[in-house]
């Protein structure tokens, strides 16, 4: 059942409005954290209210203005633009409320705040793009939106690396747009509301390149090797930036980019006639394990986590070219996993920065026993990658293992495997480091980080735990998952 | 006819308020500006009547003394000539930002001639555009070059008349090439009507009519700056004064291109031979202009240097769209001469702005001036961002549409280079925004000075917010564009 809405144009618009408030209120600190947060809380609200009927089975759609007859710009609430959509809003709040601790003493706040406004409200563009070109849209302005946050600390460092990230996710724009225009012409539409919009008609070999092109258009921000480049180096960024945007919003909109081309573009049953979903398959499963193996060699903490968020992004993304039900659920699902472990650690390692000034994992000696909550949530979100059951990290493996054994590729359940033997091999030792390795003779006495860095680190590690052990209960990230994957294999 | 006199005034009136600025302003010369912002609200306001009727009637026309043709002078107002909208746009705001401007920039005694010659040149386009007949079109274009050739003159600076003397000597040729073909034309068919000439071409040896097409071609791709024509530009536009350059590089350059939508007007309608090899050289030099002016652009530290060549670039994007010959491209060609020439107004009158405020002109002592002049600084980046091409701005639909109209076409390389072109085009609009935001100041005293003068902030603000709108209301520019390039092309069964 589909109804026209003005909500799924709403939860953009109030971000938008609010982040140009944030602009106006300057230096007048009390402001700014208003429109701020009050983004986040009404943003959140618009979009939680839609959830109940998406589960239900309801689409929401408002068609905003049509340049020509089938190009436009358009919103539209399925089931994978929700969950898309509740993950970011969510993440969004509680990011926010940790930003306005982390910057307390940083410059240029009301630039930060705002593009961090400007950056959520993009991100729900694209949740609830109808179209190809509103996908486009937003997916460009997310990469100018975050320029600013990317060379925030204004070193030349921090100016290195936005060049870098402007060359790798503009050039991947190019692609999609590219891609976008080519759709356009073979298909006549370029929407997303149906399973599939091209067919062979247009031919074997064209349809392959497209789908190249968009792989490399979305994969950049998914950071699939070797497109991976910009990751590591935009971690010069402030810590709640690199949480929120290159764990969740961008990473993830290049991953939601590469599902709705995967089973909105061309369709499950399409790409299995092509047969070339196995190669993002294997690209993806080779960025899973070398990605974990570099993990391995870094001893800067944020640089660290960049390596494990890039081969967590594939995770998705193998999730996706699998092709079988389960598989994409396991995919999906993670969207929303990945981000609140990831965003945990983010947390943790901006937490401990902020407190102690340590930024390498070889000074993190006794830390567990300075900052016992803050590690304790950093343990729960490690377990999870590890894929250790009732933390959230067991649901994705579960399912992708079962995904890939329906394909009969047993190769993919061997990568899962080692994957998560080497985020053991690279997460442990953190832990045995911040617990039990005090210098002899020293007495490490209790000094946690600010509340409001601390609390929101403490509400992601248990949401990490919730998405593990109730993962079946209605209403949970599952649940939704479970309604987008039934309409893409229509059953 | 009711109401049929606008189309004169459009162009009488501005010519005669011309003719009397300096006589009213002898005394005083600062009531120049005045006088002539108010000759022009007039035909601003003409404008605007006659868009409204295009839109709601179609296209139109009018017999000067009410003589027919052949033998009487006809004005036609169709769709195209809606060009006048962006035309009288731009004027207007130039007019109200040369205010100030002026004032600081020119001797006193020269204002009066500056608001003459500004309304002289607007005068001779809005002629230009509404012309039924080719040879009052090549009169329209001589009125507005010579202007334009002695407002790049006009500070009165060595430089200035260097760079307006290279502008002429490239002009005058473009001139003569165009009398040139208006001759051949003449000759073949005896008439200068449009209507007239698309029918009478139909039975007239193709050689001769090749030869004036290539001479038209020419000397309409000099005044637009289609590389490898454009070395007169990049001095030209840099030179003049800023609002002078925002009518120069938003407007004048766009009535080269004005022209050539003429010329295939007359040759689609008289389909007298293949245009392939036009379409396919001027689709290369399009290309060839894009990537070019964005390379030259890259190396520039001068601010209107830099976007002088950015230019070219875009008069590459169009003749682009032009030369693929399909419909989306060249509806992409024809958004983009309207998008352009606002988005590039917003540029230089920003660019002057922060000129006037803090006198200098280039990137690295401008550093830091994101924060002493926040406005005219968010303006410029809208401004970058528009000309990039990135959404929701006006820049993406030309883009956009062109690409469509590349892969409409079957020519998927011509899309790839438009595409890259434009990252090109980024990468020095980012090292200036990097500049201003992003760096340290190179001299302290920057952050000291204000914002420029109201008179000339509004028009920077007003401009900025048509780039954003033009984005998102694509569909107004388009709505006049459509229908004029589905009659365009109907004739050869696009």
């Amino acid at each position: 059942m589909e109804v026209v809405d003005i909500r799924p144009l709403l939860a953009p618009v109030v971000s938008l409005m609010c982040g140009f408030l944030v602009f106006f209120s300057g230096e007048r600190a009390w402001w700014r954290r208003f429109w701020s947060i009050a983004a986040a809380i009404v943003n959140l609200g618009v979009v939680y209210s839609m959830l109940p009927g998406v589960l239900d089975g309801v689409i929401y759609k408002f068609a905003l203005i049509e340049f020509t007859p089938g190009i436009g710009l358009a919103f539209r609430v399925d089931a994978l633009g929700m969950f898309f959509a509740l993950v970011s809003s969510s993440l969004w709040l509680i990011t926010t409320v940790y930003a306005i601790g982390y910057m307390e003493s940083e410059h240029e706040r009301a630039r930060f705040f705002g593009f961090f406004a400007l950056c959520v409200s993009t991100t729900i563009g694209i949740a609830f793009a109808e179209n190809l070109l509103t996908l486009f849209l937003f997916y460009e302005m997310l990469t100018i939106c975050t320029y600013p946050l990317v060379v925030h600390e204004e070193t030349p460092e921090a100016m290195k690396a936005g060049r870098k990230y402007l060359v790798y996710t503009l050039v991947g724009g190019v692609f999609v747009l590219l891609g976008t225009a080519v759709t356009f012409q073979w298909a006549g539409t370029l929407t997303l509301s149906q399973t599939g919009i091209l067919d062979m008609s247009a031919g074997r070999q064209g349809l392959t390149l497209l789908f190249v092109a968009f792989v490399i258009g979305f994969g950049v921000k998914a950071a699939i090797m070797p497109l991976h480049g910009w990751l590591p180096s935009a971690m010069v960024a402030p810590a709640p930036v690199s949480a929120l945007l290159h764990a969740v919003a961008v990473v993830k909109a290049g991953a939601f980019g590469i599902l709705r081309i995967t089973f909105c573009v061309f369709g499950v049953e399409l790409l299995q006639d092509l047969g070339i979903a196995i190669w993002l398959a294997a690209v993806a499963s080779f960025t899973i394990v070398v990605a974990s193996v570099i993990a391995l060699t870094q001893n800067n903490f944020k640089r660290r986590l960049a390596y494990s968020t890039i081969s967590q992004l594939s995770y998705i993304v193998l999730g996706a070219a699998l092709l079988t039900p389960l598989a994409a659920l396991g995919a999906i699902v993670h969207i929303a996993n990945q981000a609140f472990q990831k965003i945990t650690m983010f947390f943790v390692a901006g937490a401990i920065q902020r407190t102690t000034g340590r930024t390498n994992i070889d000074e993190l000696a006794g830390i567990g026993y300075e900052m016992p909550y803050t590690m304790g949530a950093f343990t729960v979100a490690a377990l999870g990658f590890i894929g250790i059951p009732l933390t959230a990290g067991f649901i994705t493996k579960w399912y992708l293992s079962l995904g890939a054994m329906e394909t009969g590729h047993w190769i993919f359940v061997v990568v899962l495997i080692t994957s998560s033997v080497l985020n053991a091999a690279y997460w442990l030792p953190v832990i045995y480091m911040a617990f039990f390795k005090v210098s002899p003779g020293v007495r490490p006495h209790v000094k946690e980080a600010h509340w409001t860095l601390l609390v929101p680190t403490i509400v992601c590690a248990i949401y990490v735990i919730l998405l593990g052990s109730l993962a079946e209960v209605p209403g949970m990230p599952l649940s939704l998952a479970r309604t987008a994957v039934e309409f893409f294999f229509g059953s | 006819m009711g109401g049929g006199q606008w189309p004169v005034v459009l162009i009488i009136t501005p010519l005669i308020g011309a003719a009397l600025t300096p006589i009213l302003a002898r005394r005083r010369p600062q009531i120049a500006g005045y006088w002539a912002l108010f000759v022009f609200s007039i035909v601003t306001l003409a404008a605007g009547v006659l868009m409204y009727r295009v839109s709601t009637q179609g296209p139109f026309s009018y017999y000067m003394g009410g003589w027919r043709p052949p033998l009487g002078i006809e004005l036609r107002f169709d769709e195209f000539s809606a060009s006048i909208g962006v035309i009288c746009l731009i004027g207007w705001l130039s007019l109200m930002f040369s205010l100030a401007y002026a004032k600081h920039a020119l001797p006193e005694r020269r204002i009066p001639y500056y608001f003459a010659l500004v309304l002289l040149c607007l005068g001779g386009m809005n002629g230009f555009a509404v012309t039924g007949d080719i040879f009052n079109l090549f009169v329209f274009l001589e009125i507005l070059s010579l202007s334009g050739y002695a407002l790049v003159a006009i500070t009165g600076e060595r430089i200035a008349e260097l760079a307006a003397f290279k502008y002429l000597v490239m002009g005058a040729i473009s001139s003569l090439s165009i009398l040139l073909a208006v001759g051949f034309m003449y000759a073949l068919t005896g008439t200068l009507n449009m209507t007239d000439l698309a029918m009478r071409l139909r039975d007239v040896e193709p050689f001769p009519v090749a030869v004036a097409v290539g001479a038209l071609t020419l000397g309409f791709s000099v005044k637009a700056a289609l590389l490898p024509l454009h070395i007169w530009l990049p001095d030209a536009h840099s030179i003049a004064p800023s609002p002078v350059s925002a009518i120069l590089s938003g407007l004048v350059v766009k009535i080269g291109v004005l022209g050539m939508l003429r010329m295939y007007q007359i040759l689609y309608k008289a389909q007298i031979f293949d245009l392939s090899a036009l379409n396919t050289t001027l689709m290369w030099l399009g290309a060839i202009s894009i990537v070019l002016g964005a390379l030259f652009a890259m190396v520039q530290e001068d601010i209107k240097m830099m976007l002088a060549y950015s230019t070219i670039s875009n008069i590459g994007y169009i003749f682009m769209g032009l030369g693929l010959a399909s419909k989306y491209g060249i509806i992409g060609a024809s958004v983009h001469i309207f998008n352009h020439a606002l988005i590039k107004a917003t540029l230089f009158l920003g660019a002057g702005a922060l000129i006037h405020q803090t006198g200098y002109r280039n990137l690295e002592d401008l550093r830091g001036v994101g924060k002493a002049m926040p406005i005219t600084s968010a303006a410029i980046a809208i401004g970058a961002i528009s000309i990039v091409g990135i959404p929701p701005t006006a820049g993406f639909l030309c883009k956009w549409y062109i690409a469509l109209g590349a892969i409409e076409a079957g020519r998927l390389f011509f899309a790839v280079t438009l595409l890259f072109g434009a990252l090109f085009i980024f990468v020095y609009y980012i090292r200036m925004l990097n500049a201003f935001y992003f760096m340290p100041p190179a001299h302290p005293e920057i952050l000291d000075v204000g914002e420029a003068p109201v008179t000339m902030l509004i028009p920077i603000v007003v401009l900025a917010m048509l780039c954003l709108l033009m984005g998102i209301f694509g569909r107004i520019p388009l709505s006049f564009i459509e229908p004029a390039v589905t009659n365009m092309l109907a004739p050869i069964g696009g």
